[in-house]
């Protein structure tokens, strides 16, 4: 574990800001393209010495290409599983990818914004994320990292099809937009429903970003294109660009109708979580994570002013498992973590804090 | 003389490894064993392997009593080949495989199934005809040489099968060293 923690910089993601536009609501915009290098089986199909063949390349290649001192690399395989539960955590690599087997990898750096998986579903899956609703910017930033990359790798490309991929939902653009938004409103009256259905006729996709099936803990979703074939990449921003600020706009209409109509249920919701943050001696992560969101509601409507969306959305990171056990260097148990989350809450939400 | 593999044959058939063209090992094994063996010799999705582990492997597998698993349908062929259905030749994926995982094996899978795919596409991604829109990779520094060695591949991997069909085992060793050689440079130096 101790490679890891030297390897990590203490500072946490540029994204976690709690800044950037629309960050009421919004809490970070990901970009992400799957590529693949032609002449070699996607990794799904491709053995242990192909694997390693395309690690790497494109590790050279990313050497080739000069991304900038920050960037870390790590060869997962040769990690510990808690290591790799931190970068997932961390939104750097997928479940997926912490979970596979045989040779992979993953380069991140530049603030944490950017990130590049080696041997996912896709020989590489890159993504930049930026703090609040930023799509435009975030694929700049990406395509620079791909254009550079595509002069010394060959990726595989049909001028039919665009970039081809394991999966056929990704050909095409192989570009994937996800807005992660926190819709504490919308929850709390049960319009998410509503919201789904919406964004599904428009072929986008909404999903709880923690916890399972529709149960999304800490109000916590994801906004995501479903379609990636037979659009240009400026029509998925522009799709992006027109459904997720009506999403935004209906959650912001539903906090101001709490506000007027329930206020004393609203104050109440808020001042009840913050007390309980503020004293609980055991934390299971939904709990904390339920209890967050309640506070970064009353943050924005102003019922809670001596505590920052940062503050907020670093808990939301910190306290989670893996996390805390890198923290304290070892294992812990279900009790153990509870009571640690515990404490590390109270002393972030301490009183004359920020 | 006994085959190695099995210990029940006559051995008719001699595998030797050389080295700097002298003999560094031989084997010697019965017709029966010999179709097993060169299943693996030439098995280009799998590693090189001196003959003597291919031996132990074929072996452990007569004693398993698996040999109906290794035997290929049709003893010439590396992969088995049904002229009616799409195989990819890359990665030997085929449609009904592809339909089952809902996943491609191989880029050159799109082009193999390509008459099979547009239905499929234009359900995912709610589009008509499905055809891509958007930007296209830059010129690759030495992409003449890539687009060259993905096509001399192929025509290899071709010869390879053909050689081994013919018995010509002389040849397929060759054309096997020479695709390895070729696959295991380090294309981003090209």
């Amino acid at each position: 574990m101790s490679d890891i923690a030297d390897n990590f910089p203490h500072l946490l993601g540029e994204w976690l800001k709690g800044t950037g536009p629309e960050s009421d609501v919004v809490v970070s915009t990901r970009v992400r393209f799957a590529r693949n290098i032609q002449g070699f089986p996607f990794t799904g199909r491709g053995d242990a010495t192909q694997r390693e063949a395309v690690l790497t390349m494109v590790n050279s290649a990313l050497r080739r290409v000069h991304l900038d001192r920050s960037v870390v690399s790590l060869q997962l395989d040769k990690l510990e599983g808690i290591a790799r539960d931190v970068l997932v955590e961390r939104h750097l690599i997928s479940r997926e990818l912490a979970s596979g087997e045989g040779p992979r990898g993953v380069t991140y750096g530049r603030g944490e914004m950017l990130s590049i998986m080696v041997n996912e579903e896709d020989h590489l899956r890159l993504q930049w994320i930026k703090a609040g609703f930023d799509p435009e910017r975030a694929w700049k930033a990406l395509c620079k990292v791909d254009r550079a990359l595509e002069k010394v790798l060959p990726y595989a490309f049909s001028e039919r099809y665009g970039y081809l991929t394991a999966c056929p939902t990704n050909v095409g653009t192989g570009m994937r937009v996800s807005v992660m938004v926190h819709l504490p409103a919308l929850t709390l009256k049960e319009h998410i429903e509503k919201v789904y259905n919406a964004a599904k006729r428009m072929n986008h996709a909404v999903r709880g970003l923690y916890g399972e099936g529709t149960r999304a803990y800490g109000d916590m979703y994801q906004i995501s294109n479903q379609a990636t074939l037979g659009r240009t990449e400026e029509d998925i921003l522009e799709s992006v660009g027109r459904i997720v600020p009506k999403i935004l706009e209906y959650e912001r209409q539903t906090r101001a109708q709490l506000y007027t109509e329930d206020r004393g249920l609203l104050e109440d919701k808020v001042m009840r979580a913050l007390a309980l943050l503020r004293n609980a001696r055991r934390l299971n992560v939904q709990e904390m994570m339920s209890q967050l969101s309640m506070l970064r509601l009353g943050i924005d409507m102003g019922v809670v002013s001596d505590i920052t969306l940062r503050t907020v959305n670093e808990l939301f990171l910190l306290g989670q498992p893996s996390h805390l056990m890198r923290k304290e260097g070892r294992t812990l148990n279900a009790a153990e973590r509870d009571e640690l989350r515990a404490r590390m809450v109270r002393s972030m939400l301490a009183h004359g804090e920020n | 003389m006994d085959c190695q593999c099995c210990n029940r044959k006559k051995a008719t058939v001699r595998i030797c490894d050389l080295e700097d063209n002298s003999i560094a090992e031989q084997h010697n094994v019965c017709a029966d064993c010999f179709a097993l063996v060169k299943r693996y010799l030439f098995d280009m999705a799998r590693p090189l392997a001196a003959t003597a582990d291919i031996v132990r492997e074929v072996q452990s597998l007569l004693n398993a009593d698996q040999t109906a698993l290794a035997l290929p349908e049709n003893p010439g062929a590396l992969a088995p080949i049904a002229s009616n259905v799409p195989v990819c030749p890359e990665c030997g994926m085929t449609l009904a495989d592809f339909k089952a995982r809902g996943r491609f094996g191989c880029p050159r899978d799109y082009e193999v199934f390509a008459e099979h795919l547009d239905p499929l596409f234009e359900r995912i991604h709610d589009v008509q005809p499905p055809r891509h829109k958007g930007r296209t990779p830059d010129a690759l520094e030495g992409r003449d040489v890539i687009v060259a060695r993905t096509r001399q591949l192929a025509q290899l991997r071709e010869r390879l099968e053909a050689a081994v069909r013919e018995e010509n085992f002389e040849l397929a060793a060759r054309l096997r060293d020479e695709i390895n050689e070729l696959q295991g440079k380090d294309i981003t130096r090209a």
